[in-house]
């Protein structure tokens, strides 16, 4: 006994001491302690993630100011210590802010803003600080300076990791060469292990963002990426959530705090894309919810209808009670299904009608009394109505009597719950056939276990299922109002009713000014500035959803040149235009890449699964205003199904015009096998001709043009006259341009083509569009020049005009080019054009 | 092309080495007028292109008049457009070349000495990859050009195939004419078939009828038991697909000594078909077929009916034989009643027979019993 008495007093003491050390854990000191959730992890990780975090900042600072983005980033070995140094022109942080952005894990400014950021909960930079002083022992070093301002604001600063507030060493005016702009200076136990991903994520940032200046000099060297672009990103705007994107708690806590009276001025206040029209369809769904449908049967004889009216009206004149009670029928009779408000509403109509004919008052009680004597000939047409719907929706292979068994359970069911609802006070039928879907369902299969069990049939789900659609579909949207908004607040039940109700509806995506989308055009631009390829292509999808978040996915691919052609392609992740370094596997883009067969794209990939292989490189960027990583250091994004399906679509478009480019490229380099083979088959197949018939040499790039579905452009010139004949012989139109440069002045030119005189060499230009299997000719007078007289055999004449002939707009290995001047033997020699520029 | 030939077989002029010439020069100018298309579709830009019967049995149809099997009208086209067929092309207009030249010198080579000779040409191009790709060019040529290998003076490597019989006749040698006895001038290998069959004039025939024999063994067989003796017969050694030459000479004995011919080989579907290019013409040269085909040719056997009469030794039949079989049903040269009839029976008994299986009944069997029996039947005897 003494030792239980003990005991317990024991007991009594280690719960005190227990409560004693319970104590609040400061939001710093759990981060200090879980640095891989912030991706601080290791030494070599944490300098990268450091980098990352001030440049996103910096990004985002400058972007959102309006000013082009210039950062430099500094990383030097001292000691044993690493310094990184981040500088930005972005607007500068005012004095007081300073220390609790940099000093304060969780303070920021878009936390709670939908809006596409790179950063987001205020954690980032703030725990590059808290990872320097843990390792290092020395304070951030903070240089910021608002434009217009005379001098630079210089803080030391530490966090308070006890109660997460900045705590600062030193805090004075400086100079500083930057008219405005931001510079932090970290100390930190790191290394340059992950060199690789250093770089890379400078130079994936530098894609994604073309129209920053980002420089970084590291101990090992030095990388600058210039704009490619002066087109800031467009600026976005915030938004408000979604009726698809929101929690209940976040709902309650919205209700709690609107100036909204009633629900659907609230959700078309607070929400985004919810009009008038949505909003009471949310409503409907949410009545629907909250009260209920009220099920309408078939309307009762005509007679029937009369008669219980009559008998149900007392103390008015025998005229006006039938006047009465023959409205009341007619009203009934124009309902194919009429439910209970519906009958007291034709009773409420019958005695306006009535009043106004017979002068007899017929006020709501008897309006109540004509309702409650007709709602019960109505409802007589349950079983028969019921049969109807279980007929449509069970199988024709059921027994009729079966069908008509399972009907008449069911309306019984109705009956039923009148009996149980005098006592009880819950909201079920009300003797109005008022009703819930879940307890309609009840119903269904209530009877339908009732008729397993008696008839051994089987009922099963989709049959009931149809069964109880059925129903619903038969069920009318009470004219209840809906509750006040303080009440859903107040009432976690309603307000998931009201949550459930918004989700159901179909409601517009979201507006995407929230997005701000690379573009394919300046995804095509970065890719162009960071790869050297010889192929680029760019898909930027339309917006899409994923809980109320609206998100953009962009791909592109960048192909050949000089792009690393052993090993599988390289893949480049952006989520809101931040590279993602880390994690590669885990990230939904990486599963979507593999996923997809990329033979048919024209890529080598070992087994038809996985990353393909090959020159190339292969980026996506997730915009939204909520990308879903898989953790709190955003490295991966995680494997949501509409985000998973977009980024799908996305490659698969820019991977087409992969296809479509490798397709030509296969077809040009077997045309230009094929035409080197003929080149050499057919002079000699040509000589030999000549040899065996014993006549002149043949002249064989008409044939040749023609076998290879060739443009063939020759040059005669005939009495200074000069012709540029172009021959089509492919199956397509082609446009191709000319550039003829002549050494002699040119006249009379044909076709509208612009002439251009530089140095005493004219530059005449045409574009004509030759038909398949047709011709062009093109002209020019050469009059005057030198001692030309239409002949060229002239041999003393030195100022022989000379020509060239450039060809450009048609690929290069279609084009046969002969325009030797005429006065040497014609020969074959084929000017290579420039190249034209794939896209 | 047969007309010229026969022409000039049928002339018995004092200088047959002239008429040779015009024959020569007759070629050499086809040969140069195609090569002359070429070069002008080349001069008017076009593409060169050179049509020639497509040859394959889809493409054989029955000349009422000749009694033979030609081609039909489907073609296909050598044409420059692309590379094998700019490679085929070169390679014709070098080998036109070289006939050509070969005609103009009066030399001869055999198909084997053009395709090695191919290798000495400076265009490497235009070298055959194999002898068939060479042999089948030169057929081309004689179907575009219209004149036979042998007046391109083009020969076999070796025909080797021999007559035996009471003929004599006039071969032009390179060492002059000859005059041979093809029993008393000849040794027991017979009178050996010269390439070009055309240069034989016949000046005496005791024959009473032509008998094609598929294998030497049988040949051996019916010339030691004195069979050519015996019944007058014109013993031809086919050895095994009868050469050019040897259906030509075949041809000629039937046309212009007005004897019957007929075909004695084993009882499996490749010997019908040794026996379909003697008759109707091969599918390979049916552009030569009224040249080369003997359509009055008649089989002897083995038949298949001759395997269940004679209740001959057998071996079954492979699934390569039963093949064979079901091809000729439709080969149009076999759509005939006997040959329906004795194929379905082959196919249905599943059995086939050597010539040899008739020594199973004794040596003399074959000359004593079954061809007597067999040619009484046809009428021959």
């Amino acid at each position: 006994m003494t030792a239980f008495q003990s005991t317990l007093g024991e007991e009594k003491d280690i719960a005190g001491e227990l409560a004693e050390n319970q104590r609040a854990i400061s939001i710093a000191e759990f981060f200090e302690k879980n640095k891989h959730m912030l991706g601080f992890d290791s030494g070599a990780r944490g300098l990268v993630t450091a980098v990352k975090e001030a440049v996103d900042n910096a990004l985002d600072a400058t972007e959102e100011a309006g000013i082009l983005p210039d950062v430099y980033i500094d990383i030097s070995e001292s000691s044993n210590y690493y310094t990184l140094v981040v500088e930005d022109n972005g607007p500068g942080i005012t004095a007081e802010e300073v220390p609790r952005v940099f000093g304060k894990l969780l303070y920021g400014s878009r936390f709670h803003k939908r809006e596409q950021k790179r950063g987001q909960q205020g954690i980032g930079i703030s725990a590059a600080v808290l990872y320097s002083q843990l390792t290092s022992g020395t304070p951030a070093k903070i240089t910021s300076r608002t434009a217009g301002s005379e001098q630079a604001k210089y803080f030391e600063l530490i966090i308070d990791t006890d109660s997460n507030e900045p705590e600062i060493y030193a805090e004075r005016e400086t100079t500083w060469d930057r008219p405005h702009g931001t510079r932090i200076e970290l100390e930190m136990d790191a290394n340059m292990r992950a060199r690789g991903q250093l770089r890379n994520y400078v130079k994936h940032t530098a894609v994604v963002n073309p129209h920053a200046r980002i420089e970084l000099r590291e101990p090992a060297g030095e990388f600058k990426s210039e704009r490619a672009t002066d087109q800031l990103p467009a600026a976005t705007e915030e938004i408000r959530p979604h009726p698809h994107g929101v929690e209940l708690g976040t709902l309650i806590k919205m209700l709690g705090t609107t100036d909204s009276y009633s629900v659907s001025g609230f959700l078309q206040e607070e929400f985004t894309r919810v009009g008038q029209k949505s909003a009471a369809n949310v409503l409907s769904s949410f009545r629907d919810r909250q009260f209920g449908r009220e099920l309408a049967w078939s309307p009762p004889d005509r007679e029937a209808c009369i008669e219980a009216v009559h008998d149900a009206v007392a103390n008015k004149s025998k005229e006006a009670t039938e006047t009465f009670a023959v409205a009341v029928a007619d009203r009934v009779r124009e309902f194919d299904r009429l439910c209970h408000h519906e009958v007291a509403e034709a009773a409420a109509g019958a005695a306006t009608a009535a009043t106004e004919e017979t002068g007899t008052t017929f006020g709501d009680t008897v309006q109540e009394r004509a309702t409650e004597a007709v709602w019960p000939l109505v409802v007589e047409s349950r079983e028969a109505d019921c049969h109807a719907i279980v007929n449509d929706a069970t199988t024709s292979r059921k027994d009729e009597a079966v069908v008509r068994a399972l009907a008449r359970r069911i309306a019984a069911k109705f009956n039923a719950d009148i009996g149980d609802d005098e006592t009880d006070d819950d909201n079920t039928t009300d003797g109005r056939d008022r009703l819930t879907y879940d307890t309609l369902r009840g119903y269904v299969d209530r009877a339908a276990d009732t008729t397993v069990e008696r008839d051994e049939v089987a009922v099963g789900d989709t049959a009931r299922e149809k069964i109880t659609e059925g129903l619903w579909e038969i069920g009318r949207e009470v004219p209840d109002d809906p509750p006040k908004i303080r009440e859903i607040a107040d009432d976690r039940d309603t307000a998931g009713r009201l949550l459930r109700a918004m989700e159901a509806t179909d409601v517009m995506a979201p507006p995407t000014e929230c997005l701000s989308p690379i573009t394919d055009e300046l995804v095509l631009a970065g890719l162009r500035k960071e790869f050297d390829g010889d192929f680029y292509s760019a898909a930027t999808r339309n917006a899409a959803v994923h809980g109320g978040d609206p998100f953009i996915v962009e791909a592109g691919i960048a192909y050949g040149g000089e792009l690393e052609s052993e090993g599988s392609v390289d893949l480049l992740r952006f989520a809101n235009r931040v590279p993602l370094v880390y994690q590669r596997g885990a990230c939904a883009t990486t599963d979507v890449i593999k996923s997809i067969g990329w033979r048919n794209y024209g890529l080598d990939q070992p087994g038809g699964t996985g990353l393909p292989n090959g020159p190339a490189v292969v980026m996506i960027h997730v915009a939204s205003t909520n990308v879903p990583f898989t953790s709190e250091s955003k490295d991966a994004i995680a494997n949501v199904p509409e985000i998973e399906h977009e980024i799908e679509l996305a490659v698969r478009e820019a991977a087409r015009d992969l296809k479509a480019y490798l397709k030509k490229q296969r077809s040009m380099r077997k045309r230009r096998e094929k035409q080197d083979v003929l080149a050499a088959i057919l002079p000699r197949m040509a000589t030999k001709l000549a040899d065996v018939t014993e006549r002149d040499r043949l002249d064989i790039d008409d044939s040749l043009a023609r076998i290879m579905n060739n443009v063939l452009i020759e040059r005669t010139i005939e009495d200074n006259r000069v012709k540029l004949v172009v021959e089509n012989h492919s199956a397509t139109n082609e446009s191709p341009e000319l550039t003829e440069i002549v050494s002699a002045e040119p006249s009379g030119i044909s076709d509208g083509a612009s002439v251009v005189e530089m140095d005493g060499e004219w530059f005449i230009e045409w574009s004509p569009t030759v038909e398949s299997g047709s011709e062009a000719v093109l002209e020019y007078a050469l009059d005057g020049t030198g001692n030309s007289n239409g002949n060229n055999d002239d041999d003393g004449g030195s100022d022989e005009p000379s020509f060239d002939l450039d060809v450009s707009g048609v690929e290069s290995e279609k084009v046969t080019v002969n325009a030797a001047p005429t006065t040497e033997p014609s020969s074959t020699t084929t000017t290579p054009p420039t190249p034209s520029t794939s896209e | 092309m047969s007309t010229d030939t026969d022409s000039d077989a049928e002339t018995d002029g004092d200088d047959p080495k002239a008429e040779a010439d015009v024959q020569d020069n007759e070629a050499r100018e086809r040969l140069v007028d195609l090569a002359a298309a070429f070069y002008d579709q080349f001069a008017a830009g076009d593409v060169p292109t050179m049509a020639i019967p497509t040859r394959t049995k889809s493409n054989i149809e029955y000349d009422e008049e000749a009694g033979v099997w030609v081609y039909g009208d489907r073609e296909s086209s050598r044409s420059a457009n692309s590379v094998r067929g700019a490679r085929k092309l070169l390679k014709a207009i070098y080998t036109i070349d070289f006939l050509a030249q070969q005609l103009a010198e009066d030399r001869s080579s055999t198909l084997r000495e053009l395709y090695y000779l191919s290798e000495s040409w400076d265009e490497k191009e235009a070298q055959f990859a194999d002898q068939d790709e060479s042999n089948q060019l030169v057929e081309d040529l004689e179907i575009v050009t219209s004149v036979a290998r042998e007046d391109f003076h083009m020969r076999p490597e070796e025909s080797g195939a021999t007559l035996m019989g009471p003929l004599r006749l006039r071969e032009q040698t390179r060492r002059g004419e000859r005059e041979i006895h093809c029993q008393e001038d000849v040794g027991e290998g017979g009178y050996q078939i010269p390439n070009d069959p055309d240069t034989i004039d016949f000046l005496d025939c005791d024959a009473d009828f032509v008998l094609c024999v598929e294998t030497g063994g049988m040949r051996d067989r019916l010339v030691e038991n004195g069979f050519d003796d015996d019944y007058g017969t014109m013993i031809v050694h086919l050895k095994g697909q009868p050469a050019r030459a040897t259906r030509r000479i075949t041809k000629r004995l039937h046309d212009e000594l007005d004897l019957p011919v007929l075909v004695f080989t084993d009882g499996d579907p490749w010997s019908y078909r040794i026996y379909g290019s003697i008759a109707y013409g091969s599918i390979k040269s049916a552009h030569l077929s009224e040249y080369l085909a003997t359509p009055e040719a008649r089989f002897v056997g083995i038949q298949p009916a001759d395997i269940v009469e004679y209740d001959l030794p057998t071996d079954p039949l492979s699934d390569s034989d039963r093949n064979a079989l079901e091809n000729e049903l439709k080969d149009p040269r076999f759509q005939t009643g006997y040959w329906r009839e004795q194929i379905e029976l082959q196919l249905e008994i599943d059995k086939k027979a050597e010539q040899q299986a008739l020594a199973s009944r004794g040596l003399d069997f074959v000359t004593d019993t079954y061809l007597p029996e067999r040619l009484s039947a046809m009428g021959v005897l």
